[in-house]
């Protein structure tokens, strides 16, 4: 199947013939596209999406021991972002191009992370998705510690205490779901979310549950990592952080705690949505302090990702939509604003926005892509981080839980967030590219960027327009779905 | 005709084709697409012309009938909730659309020759063409998420233009400091639109003004709340019409180039605050406080704006300040509710502004060439004068801007201004009073503005005998070459540009970092000590020259505008019919009616005449104060007889120090705002980073040193060395041995 096609691929790259790096990277973006290929394929013919079920399901007895299955399944919820991580991936391969160092284990590194990834979205299977989740961390752990920048060990070593230290906390949270009630441990999703557990019981998984996936999407006290890491991982890692793996924490809210445990989330969903709202106003306006390019737009992705957990936090059906496509809009857009960020960084070598200025002359291309996907992240209508945003607005306004005082003052503050978001990311774009500065180094490495960045950048604009115009294409996946999952919350 | 009705949503969307040409174009062939340049203006022009007759076409036939109603295309997402695009011709989107497509077509016309010398010709296109496109979505849209749309679609259009020369520092500023200002307005549309859905369930105007004034009748909502909702649905007006305390965008948007000005901080962007209140006006008037507020603002504002376009130094920006001013006086007549009168007067002052501005753009160009590529001196007007003899046609026109402007009879203005200035009448005699005596204020910084441009005689010249040996024509040079290094500059100046015409250079650079040592003297420029006779000994000196053709066109079709546009409210007392075109046009759409419809010949000419004197005596003082400037020694010597022989008439010169000084300061709000709020937000973000930094990453960090600590602790304990386990083991049966011992003992 296909999550496994990467990794086998992937370890395959150290047989080939060391015939230079053209080779590898050459092999590396045939599988990415080939996978790629393999799920639209897969999706498309054998998908239906009014069948509410997991589908495509793979099921097999992997452990006897302790009854462990590898079943694998796909519904409305998983297609997005599998279809984002195969997209997102494909770019980041062709955007790591300019890495030339040991390429080799760089690209295997990115067809394993590949596969956690997918693995993860589309594991029907308690273990299985915390195997797949650890599976991806040390890609990009060593992605981090030999590709970084300067601080890359401080960052690298930081990004695996707290992902680790908090998944530990997501192995009690299964292993407790998983032993509890029977003697037999199970660890299958559809049987698990049938079960119901003592309130007491399910607040402490749900907790367990929220740190490890509150360090991943991150919520804001568990977040430091964030910044870090972007500030300092190569920019294809940098795509594959901001598109994928953030994505994942957020699902994985959706998938475990929302469906697993509803008693408990309907308890904690004010706080959820208090914290997003304070994470909202307090990444944007932590970003503008920010000297570091990167680390400015991690902020802001730190801001965005604030929105999901608001849409996750208003039990309705329309927050979790806006949820989802948030999920999916903000894969593009951080995946696409690391990626120019990386490309522009490469050319000055600047790594401070107070020292830069005036690279709009000599970047054109660079400098319109920018622009316009800086529009799109600070929610310009006509692409689909507005969408998303809008929707989530009036999710939280529709849902029925809360009182009106509080929805007001929530509504109020998130949309501070809205004249927030365009302070810093226009600041950020005047930095750059505005104004006039007269290079003196040699030129040589100054030119515009070329056929390949060009088609990264396109290919990532042309969705968020497109889901920006006709966001009923994302919807129509994940519609059905997100109406079981509200209905668990009606009908009980 | 059906069949176009059927198909008339396209219309908005016509022009989208082009910047999508023109993007696709340069991102992916830029050579191909920039040897093309001039073959793109035209299909612009002529899509929007398409655009034009057919938007002209709906309102000749809704005389009658009263609006289109079409569902486009929509978002379902579910069952409960959806969003539809839907497309409504009222009388409103329809004067809105012939509006936007004539002054649109007119600047493009002009701009193709504007902007012909400028590397970002094609960019430029672009982003016209998208700002028609959104603005024309705007006025069509029905329902509110639409309008919020294309909202931003314009504040974006209007950064970007803003922000068109980005090369420049101060555009760079500009443009940000607009989209901020407006998205804190958006922010209040968006919280007032959310409020609303919340209120009423709908976000179609139909139905949401129906179930609103059902639940005000039966009195079932939360009045605080809805009037909340209202106020901050009006804060995105107050915003993008530059009304109070959000103003300060307005005149630094002056930095684009300038048909930018006039068709969007002029004609159309800038009206769309007065559109979106004219369009949700049948919510405002059931709430009265609103209908006070928007009055109150409307009345803040053209005063605000009046006093500080006393003393502007930039041509634009006095200008700026005068649009502002007169967008006041229409939310002042929508606050008031002659719906009628508000946009009578939108369109009125459309017309003459964007006139004006065009013409003000034709004296920079001209100037350009004299002065050099630099908004600080071609656009100063303490450098102008005496431009009547060079620009005649130009002339002409911005006169019957400036005229219009001011009020004076037979132009356009004249009629919408007097129809708000009676209907305040009738509201309110503070209101009234006020906006007499700011139509005096409007005349008096209009022909202020016409006078030293025109009258006189050209002051460029005279810096050249300030003691200082460069000529404006060396220092543009100086300023070409001492920046220019590698890169080759576009010379902006006529005389030049035949040379430079070749498109191999692939760079804007208006390179403005240098200060320029004429900067000093242009300070000085007031210097009587001069005399005109030295004109003749020179024969280098460049005189400014009238602009082409394609310019002065649009500008005489503007002016034939500004001449007749009045035309369609001035009641016409014929075969008993009683109604101007405009009211029946707009009869569907009035609620409130307003009381004295019928025209009173009589009413009507002393008020005119009240106002028409009040205009007069602007003019007088403008005149009298700018008038004798050109001999300069006379006027001094006239001034300080003046001053001596009437000993307390210091008082008044400083009192008159004194509204120079707020007016040239902008009212000190600019540097209010900078202090209070930019400031406050990077000390915030500061503090937050701050925070951020040391609190909880130092607490993670906290928590790493410690375990880095626990763990070199142990492993000084667990070292392994046979010596110490048998000491801890020895000490410990010690211990104990005393222990029992001790015991056993007691």
């Amino acid at each position: 199947m296909v999550v496994v096609l990467p990794i086998f691929a992937g370890s395959l790259i150290f047989f080939l013939p060391h015939r230079g790096n053209k080779v590898i990277r050459g092999y590396t973006i045939f599988i990415c596209a080939l996978e790629l290929l393999l799920i639209t394929y897969a999706f498309y013919y054998h998908f239906q999406l009014d069948d509410r079920l997991m589908q495509l399901t793979e099921d097999y007895k992997w452990i006897n021991f302790f009854d462990f299955y590898w079943r694998l399944g796909i519904d409305g919820l998983s297609i997005g972002p599998i279809l984002l991580t195969g997209f997102i991936t494909t770019l980041a391969t062709l955007a790591a191009r300019p890495v030339t160092r040991d390429s080799r284990l760089f690209h295997f590194l990115m067809l394993a992370m590949y596969s956690g990834q997918i693995g993860s979205f589309s594991s029907r299977d308690l273990l299985l998705f915390f195997i797949m989740w650890e599976l991806e961390l040390i890609p990009v752990y060593l992605l981090l510690s030999v590709w970084g920048g300067k601080k890359r060990l401080y960052s690298a070593t930081k990004f695996i205490l707290y992902t680790a230290g908090s998944s530990v906390f997501f192995l009690m949270g299964v292993l407790g779901i998983g032993l509890y009630g029977s003697n037999e441990p199970t660890l299958n999703f559809e049987t698990s979310a049938n079960q119901s557990y003592p309130v007491a019981l399910e607040i402490i998984f749900y907790i367990g549950f929220l740190i490890a996936f509150a360090v991943k999407s991150p919520i804001i006290p568990l977040h430091t990592w964030l910044p870090d890491t972007h500030g300092e991982a190569h920019y294809s890692t940098c795509m594959l952080l901001a598109g994928i793996l953030l994505k994942m924490g957020a699902y994985g809210l959706v998938r475990i705690n929302m469906e697993l445990l509803p008693r408990a989330h309907s308890l904690f969903a004010p706080w959820l949505i208090i914290v997003g709202t304070i994470q909202i106003i307090y990444a944007a306006s932590a970003s503008p302090g920010q000297r570091n390019l990167k680390k400015r737009i991690a902020y802001s992705s730190i801001s965005h990702m604030g929105f999901i957990i608001i849409g996750i936090g208003s039990i309705s059906d329309m927050g979790l939509n806006g949820a989802i496509l948030q999920i999916i809009s903000h894969g593009f857009i951080g995946a696409a604003l690391f990626f120019l960020a990386g490309t522009s960084f490469d050319r000055i070598r600047l790594v401070y926005l107070d020292e830069m200025g005036g690279m709009a002359i000599p970047v054109p291309k660079i400098f319109t892509t920018f622009s316009i996907l800086s529009m799109a992240s600070l929610a310009l209508p006509g692409m689909s981080g507005f969408v998303a945003e809008l929707i989530v607005f009036l999710g939280l306004i529709t849902s029925q839980k809360f009182f009106l005082i509080t929805k007001i003052l929530i509504t109020f503050v998130m949309a501070i967030g809205m004249i927030l978001t365009p302070i810093y990311s226009l600041s950020m774009l005047r930095q750059m590219f505005y104004g006039y500065k007269f290079f003196n180094a040699p030129n040589s490495y100054f030119f515009d960027s070329g056929p390949r960045e060009l088609f990264v950048s396109i290919s990532i604009l042309l969705p968020v327009i497109g889901i920006g115009i006709y966001p009923d294409f994302v919807f129509s996946l994940s519609v059905d779905k997100v109406e079981d999952i509200i209905s668990i919350y009606f009908y009980r | 005709m059906e069949y176009t009705y059927q198909y008339s949503w396209i219309i908005p969307f016509i022009p989208v084709i082009i910047p999508m040409l023109i993007g696709v174009g340069l991102l992916l062939f830029p050579k191909a697409t920039k040897n093309l340049r001039r073959m793109w203006a035209f299909p612009s022009v002529l899509l929007l012309s398409i655009v034009m007759i057919f938007s002209a076409n709906p309102p000749i036939q809704q005389i009658n009938n009263s609006y289109i109603y079409q569902y486009v295309w929509s978002w379902t997402i579910n069952n409960d909730f959806s969003l539809e695009f839907t497309y409504l011709i009222d009388p409103l989107t329809s004067i809105m659309s012939i509006l936007i497509t004539t002054v649109g077509i007119m600047v493009l016309i002009y701009s193709d020759n504007y902007m012909s010398h400028d590397q970002g010709y094609l960019r430029f296109f672009a982003y016209m063409s998208f700002f028609n496109t959104s603005m024309l979505g705007l006025v069509t849209s029905s329902n509110l998420i639409q309008i919020y749309i294309f909202w931003e679609l314009v504040g974006v259009c209007s950064y970007l233009l803003i922000g068109f020369w980005f090369t420049r520092p101060i555009a760079a500023n500009a443009c940000q400091k607009a989209f901020v200002t407006n998205r804190v307005g958006d922010f209040g549309l968006l919280l007032g639109i959310l409020g609303l859905y919340w209120i009423t369930g709908s976000f179609e105007f139909q139905d949401l003004f129906e179930i609103f004034n059902n639940l005000i009748y039966n009195n079932e909502v939360n009045f605080l709340f809805v009037t909340l909702c209202a106020l901050l649905l009006f804060s995105g007006a107050i915003a993008k019409s530059a009304q109070f305390p959000l103003q300060v965008w307005l005149p630094d948007a002056m930095e684009g180039p300038t048909p930018i000005s006039a068709l969007i901080h002029a004609a159309t962007m800038v009206a769309a605050g007065i559109f979106l209140v004219a369009r949700l006006l049948p919510l405002f008037i059931v709430i009265p406080y609103i209908m006070n507020i928007i009055a109150l603002i409307g009345i803040i504002t053209l005063l605000l704006g009046a006093t500080l376009a006393l003393a502007q130094k930039d041509i634009k920006r006095s200008l700026a300040y005068s649009t502002m001013s007169q967008l006041g006086y229409m939310m002042l007549a929508l606050g008031i509710g002659s719906y009628r009168a508000a946009l009578f007067h939108l369109i009125t002052h459309a017309y003459s502004k964007a006139l004006l501005f065009l013409g003000s753009g034709s004296i920079i160009h001209s100037m350009e060439a004299i002065v050099g590529y630099s908004p600080d001196k071609s656009q100063n007007m303490v450098l102008m004068g005496g431009l009547t003899k060079h620009v005649p046609i130009t002339k002409t026109a911005f006169f019957l801007g400036i005229l219009s402007l001011c009020g004076i009879p037979p132009l356009a203005c004249f009629w919408s201004k007097d129809e708000i200035l009676n209907d305040s009448w009738l509201y309110s005699p503070i209101f009234a009073i006020i906006a007499f005596f700011t139509a005096g204020l409007t005349a008096f910084y209009m022909f202020r503005i016409y006078l030293l441009t025109f009258e006189g005689y050209l002051n460029v010249h005279f810096q050249n005998y300030s003691g200082k040996t460069n000529n404006s024509f060396y220092s543009i040079s100086l300023w070409g070459k001492d920046i220019e290094g590698k890169k080759r500059i576009q010379k902006r100046f006529r005389l030049l540009s035949l040379l430079t015409m070749n498109n191999n250079n692939e760079r804007i650079s208006f390179l403005l970092k240098k200060t320029y040592p004429i900067d000093i003297n242009v300070r000085k420029m007031r210097r009587p000590f001069i005399t005109i006779t030295h004109f003749g000994i020179k024969n280098t000196f460049l005189y400014p020259h009238e602009s082409d053709t394609t310019m002065l066109f649009p500008m005489l079709v503007l002016g034939i505008f500004t001449l007749f546009v009045g035309a369609i409210g001035i009641p016409f007392n014929q075969q008993g019919m009683d109604l101007d075109i405009l009211s029946k046009l707009l009869t569907p759409v009035i609620i409130h009616q307003n009381s004295n419809n019928s025209v009173d010949w009589y009413e009507f000419v002393t008020n005119a005449s009240f106002s028409l004197s009040i205009a007069y005596l602007g003019i007088f003082i403008a005149s009298f104060l700018y008038k004798p400037f050109y001999s300069s020694l006379q006027n001094l010597n006239f001034r300080n007889s003046f001053v001596k022989s009437v000993p307390n008439k210091m008082i008044w010169e400083k009192i008159i120090n004194v509204i120079y000084d707020w007016s040239y300061n902008r009212g000190y709000i600019d540097a209010f705002y900078e202090i209070s709020l930019t400031n406050g937000i990077r000390g915030l973000a500061q503090l937050t980073y701050f925070f951020d930094r040391r609190v909880i990453d130092g607490i993670t960090n906290g928590v790493g040193i410690t375990s880095f600590f626990v763990g070199e602790g142990i492993k000084y304990i667990g070292g392994g060395r046979i010596s110490s386990y048998l000491l801890l083991y020895l000490s410990y049966v010690l211990i104990f041995l005393f222990i029992f011992i001790f015991q056993f003992i007691s």
